[in-house]
């Protein structure tokens, strides 16, 4: 045992072993997407959205945080029902049924690659780490395994409720997600062509060397895309949960918590695809235009642009406060008083992050010159440039992964719903049949191109 | 050493969901302790360096056989079945072709000597593809007999069709086909 603790630099076994915490991003990323789904709702449908919501603090009264306390407020609900059972059921299959999909969400995320190969020195020693958790051959494989098994929380959900509403659900469900495994698979099997290999790190240093995959294959970006919105099951593609149709499919028996983990699942299900196109379609966490080394050898100007994209963000959310302050003045609302104090906060929090940021802008880019020496003709920095590296590489990744949320909200509020058959002969007909022409293509072209 | 720990981990749990399938008297649980089974063999041919292997027996077996053999269950006697006696006359059978089975097992087991190293690659996805995909004149020919079975496959596939759909032609499939 000790030999294989003394195998790795302690650094190394810390840095290993933190992370095991991106395990923990899907589920975060449920912070963001209620949230961004109410209000983006609220938005697209030109209403306001759960806002009402809030916690008082001394000064500036009533804080809201734009629907953020109305989410928490339901989260907490959800924790303190009562867990409930109705009669007839089946107990044992009933209660493992919401935690399948939950499970796998935390495991999904192992495979993922969250920033370039990590190479350091420290004292005298060179050390690498990759960017995913489990640094296997295997990775995309065993992402579309691992979701081809959540499948059996929606079936055994389904079947354990013993109504015939969630039976249907469940096999509507179940019918869902193999057929579109088929077409993600499928589609996928022209970048992976081109590519060489089914590691997700692999396929980014491709599209890092050549151009983005959504540039080189953009006709299995959109097969891969759909078949992704379906196997989430969400709106247009929600057969499994068919409000008008079944009442809530396959969790209509299901209360509190329990209901809590199925949407919980689906959720972070959303933002693991979300993470999962981005590495497959657009780079992952490569920059665009500026490779890893430029951004090693200047790692205190990197830091400083990327300080920089936050201060404009945060003037571009500002500039909006001070609109809706001005607009709220001029206003005959009643409760207009509350709402200027409470944008009062944000205000000044904003201004206080712009002058931080600023200020870490041009320390960084002032005094932050990393030694480097030369090993195998490659300069190779200290570990601050090379977690300087690894935080803007997971930030644009997430950059990226938020962007598709985005797209998965939009493409449910705005899109009518599909009937049972017409998702079936969209998987099987349409979109199974253009992922196979695209594969053949694809084969072909490589073939006379490269060769291999 | 470490392989030694998950070796005996994963084998303990794929041994017992085994006896799982044969003693459980639902079918249900008898598929679900047989996907259970499933997904920590997978784990057993990552240990032994065929992680390729091993995802495919969760894809395939785990994620999609067992699967539609759970529809299946539900569906058709989830209910009536669930009092299937644990014996019956094919144990007679059975019973005696298992208890030789696993004496040929042990007896080979025990004739060859077990050189085994957990770092050695056997099912990598480059070794794999290139085993399978060998197309040398002296190679295994191993590809002549994928496609065979593709063609097997598909075949197989067209006549379940045809026997699901009886009276093809007939006016109730006409009427049965689904809405446009």
């Amino acid at each position: 045992m000790m030999e294989i603790i003394q195998s790795k630099h302690w650094v190394e076994w810390l840095i290993t072993i933190s992370k095991f915490a991106f395990a923990f991003v899907p589920v975060l990323f449920i912070l963001l997407l209620i949230p961004l789904e109410r209000r983006g709702a609220g938005f697209i449908q030109d209403r306001q959205g759960p806002n009402r919501s809030y916690f008082k603090i001394p000064y500036f009264g009533r804080i809201r945080f734009f629907g953020w306390v109305q989410d928490a407020c339901d989260g907490i609900k959800l924790f303190f029902k009562e867990v409930y059972a109705p009669s007839g059921v089946n107990k044992l299959i009933f209660a493992i049924a919401p935690a399948i999909p939950f499970a796998i969400v935390l495991i999904s995320p192992c495979v993922i690659p969250w920033f370039a190969p990590m190479i350091f020195t420290m004292g005298d020693q060179v050390i690498r780490i990759s960017g995913q958790t489990v640094d296997t051959e295997v990775g995309v494989l065993l992402l579309f395994g691992l979701s081809s098994l959540s499948a059996y929380g929606a079936v055994l959900a389904g079947w354990a409720s013993k109504s015939k509403y969630s039976l249907l659900g469940g096999l509507r469900a179940s019918a869902m997600t193999i057929s579109y495994e088929v077409c993600l698979g499928l589609s996928l099997m022209g970048m992976l062509l081109l590519v060489g290999s089914f590691r997700i790190d692999a396929i980014i240093a491709w599209q890092e060397a050549n151009v983005w995959g959504i540039v080189a294959q953009p006709v299995a970006f959109f097969c891969f895309l759909i078949a992704m919105i379906a196997e989430t099951g969400r709106a247009p593609f929600d057969v499994a949960e068919g409000e008008p149709e079944l009442v809530a499919g396959f969790h209509t028996e299901y209360g509190a918590m329990q209901f809590g983990l199925f949407y919980m699942g689906e959720y972070s299900h959303i933002g693991i695809n979300s993470i999962l196109v981005a590495c497959l379609f657009l780079g992952g966490y490569s920059v665009p235009f500026v490779t890893t080394e430029t951004i090693q050898a200047n790692i205190g100007v990197s830091l400083a642009v990327l300080c920089g994209v936050f201060v404009i963000a945060i003037l571009a959310f500002l500039h909006l406060l001070y609109r809706y302050s001005r607009w709220y003045k001029t206003s005959a609302a009643s409760n207009k008083a509350v709402i200027l104090r409470e944008y009062s906060l944000y205000k000044i929090l904003g201004w206080a992050a712009i002058v931080v940021l600023s200020a870490g802008a041009v320390v960084s880019a002032l005094f932050f010159h990393p030694e480097f020496t030369i090993i195998d003709g490659q300069a190779v920095y200290g570990i601050g440039a090379a977690l300087g590296t690894a935080l803007i590489h997971i930030l644009v990744l997430l950059a990226k992964a938020v962007f598709f949320c985005w797209i998965w909200i939009w493409v449910r509020w705005t899109l009518p719903r599909f009937r049972y058959d017409h998702v079936m002969n969209l998987g099987w007909k349409v979109i199974l049949n253009i992922a196979l022409v695209n594969l053949v293509v694809t084969a072909i072209i490589a073939k006379i191109l490269g060769g291999r | 050493m470490l392989a030694l720990i998950y070796f005996s981990i994963l084998s303990v749990i794929a041994v017992g969901s085994a006896l799982c399938v044969l003693l459980s008297r639902h079918p249900l649980y008898g598929a679900l302790s047989l996907v259970v089974s499933m997904v920590s063999l997978a784990g057993i041919y990552g240990l032994l360096g065929s992680p390729f292997v091993g995802v495919v027996q969760i894809m395939v077996y785990a994620g999609a056989i067992m699967m539609l053999l759970t529809i299946v269950i539900m569906v058709l006697n989830g209910a009536r079945d669930s009092k299937t006696p644990m014996f019956d006359r094919v144990s007679l059978f059975v019973f005696p072709s298992v208890i030789l089975l696993a004496l040929l097992l042990g007896f080979a087991l025990i004739s060859t000597p077990l050189a085994f190293s957990p770092e050695t690659w056997r099912g990598s996805v480059a070794l794999t593809s290139a085993t399978l995909f060998n197309t040398d004149a002296n190679g295994p020919g191993y590809f002549l007999l994928f496609e065979a079975i593709g063609l097997l496959l598909l075949s197989a596939m067209i006549a379940a069709v045809l026997l699901a759909k009886k009276n093809l032609g007939s006016k109730e499939s006409e009427e049965t086909k689904e809405v446009q």
